[in-house]
């Protein structure tokens, strides 16, 4: 990790807090409602924000702390009324309860809040003013495994669980499970799932809570899989919460799956566990190669700077340093321990500060607030991460994998080009 | 800080409709059934249009990391637009046990270094307000040190809604910006628009109308505003507030301080924009600016007909249902018939008392007022055979499920519907979403549910 920016103030911040990570996880599970315990406008802003990004309506209510709740309650009243009223209309599968800045600040006692609720209630701690998106998700992951899940002692064999991290799009997701079909595996869960709740697809009707995800009592039963698979450095820890339901689960941690390499690694340890590759994965691995070589002359050629969250960093630098990319810069909103170390000028920082190195830059990958600094210093977009408004069909892409590794290689060779006529 | 009595005034606003009868404060959010904004989205939308100036959040990564550049409000300011711009002191753990005093005031060096303002605008936000952070002192010490206005909303989401957020801004403004300066000039016909953002453009529809007529902007709170002419706002003969309820606190205040009189108008639709001119026009009372007024009006309603004219076969005999909130579901009303289109019934539940008297004004005594528009929009759909569906994104569904045509009126709008001119903008994405195939496509059954 390179020097954090010298600055007192972050100026077009891309760093995201840790209660949207939350709320993002919560709405991989059916049936679930989001609860942030704060003042209205965090959980608004973030509905907002993620209805803008999916295109989907986001299901979310808040504590609605007010100026008197503020002072005299410790977190019972406004959970307990919040819950009262929310099963008034409706009969969540869970209650995802999770804290804010507020609420941290005056040191409510959310696990005492929560003992008090009758419905199904998990609860996270995830004031704003600590970690971030990553770490929002991943904190209420173990949550869920912790406070939800059974424990076993035996094991399904054949059975896995992905767990992956919070840039992951719904089509990464499912890709993924059908990856592990196609290995082998007959029942393949991911925690949480948004491929079935954020894909965005034309339901019968609009619920009033998370309307896909992975179903309660798939979650509860978790810790009998054969497997668990952790995507993304953030997430490593979580596969490690839920081999502690039971001690016989293998766990395979991954901190990328983009590319060659690292999709070669992930199959040879499934070959280890006696799993066997189908002639789809084959024929999609020799695509890829095909891609790398296909695109290698464009992407070759081209400096890159990526400003994204940690895990979506690694793994679209890892698929596009294997034809030849220059990797010249990783800004990431947050620290991190590790993951990392292979690319050169890693820092923590804003889109300000993105804007006073781009002298030898020719692609910068990153979120939709890059759109005016690609614009006013002539660079191609590689549009990821969050949020994305104006483009569509960002949670129907893949860059992971033999698969999506070749689909990112094509529309990033496509977009110089382009960008360059 | 803002004073109690502030806080109290602010929350029982006496120019509000609901406290002709019996006092009742504007709102209260309850636990597990609120949406909508927090008191520091209020001020930022009213506040962040001010593009020659900084608005620095005092706060941790939620309140502007997830809200800033989302807003279209459009501005002519020639320097960094800082309306599209986020700067936050980002408070960690760390500033939150040994103060963030210090990180605040090197914000504002590093703001005024790099970026030279004409003014900074400072934000405390719920965590800074509730550990006590002197964003005043601040202030009062930079703007000594600068020259340069630093102006305090302590706009904590925690006190209220998005509504009560911009009376604390219009607060702020009233007691730290407005009357500091002198206009350069004056005219007698001389106003202020309060409320006007300029989302995707809209005052540019009218703005220049009004000029045609004789009347000068003075100042603007606050699209495409300059806080220097705001600094002059208490030499405005007129304040138009435009489809601003939250701000009649701040307009009965500066009628109170500088007796200027106020009015409360709307540019949506052909009828309110006329209507809108000429209660400005009238408030001041002169014969002369009253006749060019009618001779303007005549002359752009003439050019909006005549734009409106190949839409008028397409539209005739066409039923609508509007379901949105607020001012819109009165306006929107309006501007649909306009166009001629029949609109059988708008939603009211989240309307105010004086929107609902106005829609039921607007929509007939044919016309439905929606109270469940969940329950009863299906409803009005069937037995009165509309033909197209404005609403949120929600109600897609339905109206995919009787196959008419959709407009998502919540979305952020990316084309203006103000004035004249928005009126032919409204016109032709209504006509596009009627003429549309998708509608009947998307919704066809699967060959497996046959």
């Amino acid at each position: 990790m390179g020097e954090v920016a010298l600055k007192p103030i972050s100026v077009n911040p891309f760093k995201l807090s840790q209660p949207m990570g939350a709320t993002l996880a919560f709405l991989g599970v059916k049936g679930c409602m989001p609860l942030m315990h704060g003042a209205q406008g965090c959980a608004s802003f973030t509905k907002v924000f993620f209805t803008r990004h999916f295109n989907e309506p986001i299901a979310i209510q808040t504590t609605a702390v007010n100026d008197i709740t503020a002072v005299f309650d410790g977190g019972e009243y406004g959970v307990g009324t919040a819950v009262e009223n929310i099963t008034k209309k409706i009969t969540p599968s869970l209650i995802g309860l999770y804290s804010t800045g507020l609420t941290e600040a005056k040191g409510d006692d959310l696990r005492g809040a929560a003992s008090k609720v009758e419905s199904p209630i998990v609860w996270v701690n995830t004031p704003d003013f600590e970690g971030g998106f990553e770490s929002g998700w991943s904190l209420t992951i173990k949550a869920m495994i912790e406070q939800l899940v059974e424990e076993k002692s035996d094991i399904e064999a054949r059975k896995a669980v992905i767990i992956p991290n919070v840039s992951m799009s719904a089509l990464e997701v499912e890709k993924l499970k059908e990856f592990l079909s196609d290995m082998g595996f007959l029942r393949v869960f991911a925690l949480p799932d948004i491929s079935t709740s954020l894909d965005g697809y034309l339901g019968e009707k609009q619920g009033q809570m998370s309307s896909g995800g992975i179903e309660m009592e798939y979650l509860t039963a978790l810790a009998d899989s054969e497997l668990v698979i952790t995507v993304g450095m953030s997430v490593k820890e979580c596969g490690e919460a839920l081999k502690a339901k039971n001690t016989l689960i293998n766990h395979l941690h991954f901190d990328s799956l983009g590319g060659l390499v690292n999709t070669d690694n992930f199959v040879e340890s499934l070959m280890d566990m006696g799993y066997v590759a189908n002639e789809r994965i084959k024929r999609w691995r020799a695509r890829l190669q095909d891609a790398m070589l296909d695109t290698h002359f464009v992407i070759g050629k081209h400096c890159f700077l990526i400003a994204l969250e940690a895990d979506n960093a690694r793994s679209i630098a890892d698929a596009l340093s294997e034809a030849g990319a220059k990797i010249e810069r990783i800004v990431l909103p947050q620290k991190v321990q590790s993951g990392l170390e292979t690319y050169k000028n890693v820092t923590q920082g804003d889109l300000e500060d993105i804007s006073k190195v781009l002298t030898d830059i020719d692609v910068i990958v990153t979120n939709e607030h890059g759109k005016s600094i690609a614009q006013l210093n002539s660079k191609s977009l590689l549009l990821r991460g969050f949020p994305i408004f104006e483009a569509l069909g960002h949670s129907l892409k893949s860059d992971i994998l033999y698969e999506g590794s070749a689909q990112l290689l094509f529309e990033t060779a496509n977009l110089i080009e382009v960008g360059h006529k | 800080m803002l004073a109690r009595s502030t806080i109290k005034e602010l929350y029982n606003e006496s120019s509000c409709s609901h406290n002709k009868e019996k006092k009742t404060t504007c709102e209260k959010p309850k636990p597990g059934a609120t949406a909508g904004g927090c008191a520091f989205e209020g001020a930022q939308i009213s506040l962040f249009p001010f593009a020659d100036c900084a608005h620095i959040v005092h706060s941790p990564a939620t309140c502007v990391n997830a809200s800033w550049e989302t807003r279209q409000t459009k501005t002519t300011w020639g320097g960094t637009d800082m309306t599209q711009m986020g700067f936050t002191t980002d408070i960690t753990a760390h500033d939150l046990i040994f103060g963030a005093d210090k990180k605040l005031r090197d914000s504002v060096d590093y703001v005024m270094k790099h970026y030279s303002p004409s003014a900074i605008f400072i934000y405390s936000t719920c965590v800074t307000a509730m550990t006590g952070e002197d964003i005043d002192a601040v202030a009062r010490d930079k703007e000594k040190e600068f020259g340069v206005p630093m102006i305090t909303v302590h706009a904590p989401g925690f006190i209220g809604g998005k509504n009560f957020g911009s009376r604390v801004a219009g607060e702020a403004v009233l007691e730290q910006v407005i009357g500091r300066r002198e206009p350069e000039y004056t005219t007698p016909y001389d106003i202020n628009l309060i409320g006007e953002y300029n989302v995707t453009g809209d005052m540019w529809q009218y703005v220049s109308i009004l000029e045609k007529i004789g009347i000068r902007v003075l100042s603007s709170f606050s699209g495409d505003g300059r806080i220097e002419k705001l600094m002059t706002a208490h030499r405005a003969k007129l304040n138009v507030l435009v489809c601003a309820k939250s701000l009649v606190t701040m307009a009965r205040k500066m009628n109170e301080k500088w007796g200027i009189p106020w009015i409360s108008v709307s540019f949506y639709g052909k009828r309110d924009t006329t209507n809108a001119i000429m209660e400005i026009v009238k408030a001041f009372n002169d014969e002369a600016l009253t006749k060019r007024a009618l001779e303007v009006i005549a002359e752009e309603e003439k050019a909006c007909d005549e734009n409106l004219i190949p839409y008028k076969a397409l539209f005739h005999g066409k039923k609508a249902v509007l379901n949105t909130g607020g001012n819109k579901s009165w306006s929107f009303v309006s501007a649909l018939q306009d166009l001629g289109l029949d609109v059988v019934a708008t939603a009211i539940n989240k309307a105010t008392e004086d929107d609902i008297e106005k829609a039921r004004e607007y929509i007939g005594t044919n016309g439905e007022l929606m109270k469940v528009p969940g329950v009863d929009q299906p409803r009005v759909i069937k037995e009165r055979g509309a033909h197209i569906l404005l609403a949120g994104g929600r109600s897609l569904y339905t109206a995919l499920k009787n196959k008419i045509a959709f407009v998502d009126v919540n979305q952020e709008k990316k084309i203006s519907y103000g004035g004249y001119g928005g009126l032919l903008n409204f016109a032709k994405d209504v006509a596009d979403a009627l003429q549309n195939p998708v509608f009947q496509i998307a919704s066809k059954d699967a060959p497996w549910a046959k």
